[in-house]
């Protein structure tokens, strides 16, 4: 009888899927881009999924790590994309035998930042913010002393890989849709993800609870660490090679398409599908502002501006808790 | 007694005379301040800098050479950093800005202290300052010039700019705006900003490549063409003649291409080790030699012949470079008097 009145009640235009909303915003300016243009729908389709691979690679670990609840979030994410790629691209040394040491070593790399940074949180007693933004300075720092010699080639086999398309689809969009399965599988029906959820709602309940709030948001550090890792070394393959600078796209996107795929930033719940529509909505963003011929000056401001309405008008869409 | 004086008199001419030859700047320490450090040309600025004045110091020509890099791209970092530098007592501070207007608070204070203050590559406008820089104007016209000569008959451009409001960027952006008012069959159809960097230029021209028509060339500003051909190869569209800013992997690239389908084009940018130049202006200056303020160097060019030249000497990773020596900075002073 409850569950009729609640389910009664959700179908009301206020109670559409959260996600829906990115990805009905996302194909509002992609037709308005390629109408703007005259052509090259398909292909800033294609492009949008290109590069949304990696916003979501890396969003998946940033919503795990800001599903944790309140002041929680992982800002040495480009510092990480940037070292970890160097290193993927130093072991593997444009060798295609060596793709999957070289992949290894950056994930390593990736796991090695995720657990420094939940050192720094938990023994230093270092708010999240402050502890990943200083560990990407280190990061940084280790990045320009390691990377003399940067912009080594990744070898065919791997740019080849990130290059190929399945019936006009890029391959590697499909395995990241397959990734986001499995990342919404352990969100929902694990342990460990139920436990992230509860940590974000109630960090003393779930404590209570009996739960283990600290070994998981370890492993979420870890897994948004790992996750950067993997998107710095695909992403080498995929521009040909890798630098420090080339996770800074990624620092506000990161957290954009969380927010965007409402995903609550107070924590507590969290929403896979939406950051495939965060991400395509952003990349479609820019291409209408550069399509349309906006400087870089006023292309920055309008994508700030949108952002912050975008966030706004999500955040006001979350009564229910 | 008097043939010890006379001995005393000739070691003490004698020391004061290897003093004159290149003890005047021995006491004195140089900074650099430098506002990125991210691209592949930052990169191999920092080696040969650190290669030159590490030797000076050895040498005993300065007292100590320090190297501050800020870890972004920001004009208040830096100006803070400049103010440090202040303090610190430099006798010389050497920049790379980020800014040509923004600095001149800072730069200004560091003369009013007595700190000589030589900027280069990206140069601040501030008077008091020196500036040691390559014609990039020049560049820009450059690339149109070769493309003329490359497609006669017409063509349309895709633009990649640099980084906002660096006198580089606008610059080069001056330049190519003058190389096409003197070539008007070219026609600049789009933009896209790629920061000098490959990963920034490939996203970049990917979300401007779909709403374009055929691109005929691509003019550069360097650390970028390499992007940009990754973002043409992405879109499945044929590469088009992309100017090249002699980065190694720009040029390796070129070299595969050409192996495999006689592809050709043109690569120019200021070398690296203009560091080290800037170094050599400011120890000079410190040794008190007049010193123009403004100083131009010829950029660096690589072309289908210096190609194969080119990529054996550089070193993966690195940009086609050279470094400076004493005389030859010398010798660059005399050039621009």
């Amino acid at each position: 009888m409850t569950d009729q009145t609640l389910s009664a009640s959700r179908l009301n235009i206020r109670n559409l899927p959260v996600w829906l909303w990115s990805f009905l915003g996302a194909l509002l300016v992609w037709v308005l881009s390629f109408t703007i243009a005259g052509q090259g729908a398909e292909g800033m389709l294609v492009a949008a999924l290109s590069f949304s691979v990696f916003t979501v690679m890396v969003g998946l670990g940033q919503m795990f790590v800001i599903t944790l609840g309140p002041g929680n979030v992982d800002l040495s994410i480009p510092a990480t994309i940037g070292l970890a790629s160097a290193v993927a691209m130093k072991v593997m040394d444009g060798q295609n035998g060596l793709i999957l040491w070289g992949l290894l070593a950056a994930l390593v790399c990736g796991i090695l930042i995720g657990g420094f940074n939940y050192l720094l949180i938990r023994l230093l007693r270092i708010p999240p913010i402050v502890a990943t933004l200083s560990s990407s300075f280190i990061i940084q720092s280790v990045g320009i002393s390691y990377g003399r010699g940067l912009q080594i080639k990744p070898p065919a086999a791997l740019s080849d890989f990130t290059f190929s398309r399945f019936l006009g689809v890029p391959v590697l969009a499909i395995a990241t849709i397959a990734l986001s399965i499995v990342a919404s599988v352990v969100l929902h029906r694990t342990i460990y993800g139920r436990t992230v959820l509860a940590t974000g709602q109630n960090m003393r309940a779930a404590r209570f609870a009996g739960l283990s709030v600290e070994r998981t948001r370890l492993l979420t550090y870890v897994l948004s660490g790992a996750l950067a890792a993997l998107c710095g070394a695909l992403l080498a393959g995929f521009s040909g090679g890798s630098s420090l600078s080339m996770g800074r796209e990624y620092l506000l996107s990161s957290i954009a398409v969380v927010v965007l795929g409402g995903t609550s930033v107070a924590g507590g719940r969290a929403n896979v599908p939406g950051l495939w529509g965060g991400a395509l909505f952003l990349f479609m963003i820019s291409t209408l502002l550069n399509t349309a011929g906006f400087g870089s000056g006023l292309r920055d401001v309008f994508t700030g501006v949108i952002i912050v309405a975008a966030i706004a008008i999500t955040g006001t869409r979350q009564p229910l808790r | 007694m008097k043939q010890t004086m006379i001995l005393l008199g000739a070691i003490l001419a004698s020391t004061s005379l290897t003093g004159i030859a290149h003890a005047e700047t021995s006491g004195m320490r140089i900074a650099l301040s430098n506002n990125y450090a991210g691209n592949s040309w930052r990169q191999a600025m920092l080696e040969s800098w650190q290669k030159v004045t590490s030797q000076a110091v050895a040498d005993g020509v300065v007292a100590a050479v320090d190297t501050f890099t800020t870890a972004d791209q920001e004009v208040p970092t830096q100006a803070a950093q400049i103010q440090n530098l202040i303090l610190q007592g430099y006798d010389a501070i050497v920049i790379n800005a980020a800014s040509p207007d923004a600095l001149n608070g800072a730069v200004k204070a560091a003369c009013d202290a007595g700190i000589i203050v030589v900027s280069f590559d990206g140069v601040v406008s501030e008077p008091c300052a020196w500036r040691v820089a390559v014609d990039y104007r020049q560049l820009g016209q450059q690339q149109l010039e070769y493309l003329a000569g490359r497609l006669p008959e017409c063509g349309n451009l895709l633009e990649i700019r640099g980084l906002a409001v660096t006198s580089i960027d606008n610059l080069i952006h001056e330049g190519l705006a003058d190389g096409v008012k003197t070539h008007s069959n070219f026609t600049i159809v789009g933009e896209a900003t790629g920061n000098w960097d490959q990963a920034t230029a490939q996203r970049a021209v990917s979300t401007v490549l779909p709403s374009l028509p055929e691109i005929d060339a691509i003019v550069t500003q360097g650390g970028d063409g390499y992007g940009a051909a990754q973002a043409f190869r992405a879109a499945g569209r044929d590469i088009p003649i992309i100017i090249m800013g002699n980065r190694q992997d720009e040029l390796a690239w070129w070299q595969e291409q050409r192996d495999a389908n006689g592809y050709e084009t043109w690569s120019g940018t200021i070398a690296p080790g203009i560091s080290t130049l800037a170094f050599w202006v400011a120890q000079q200056i410190l040794d008190g030699k007049e010193v123009p303020k403004d100083l131009t160097v010829p950029y660096l060019t690589v072309t289908q012949e210096t190609l194969d030249e080119a990529v054996a000497n550089t070193p993966v990773g690195g940009v086609a470079n050279k470094e400076y020596s004493q005389d030859e900075a010398i010798q660059a002073i005399a050039d621009n008097l």
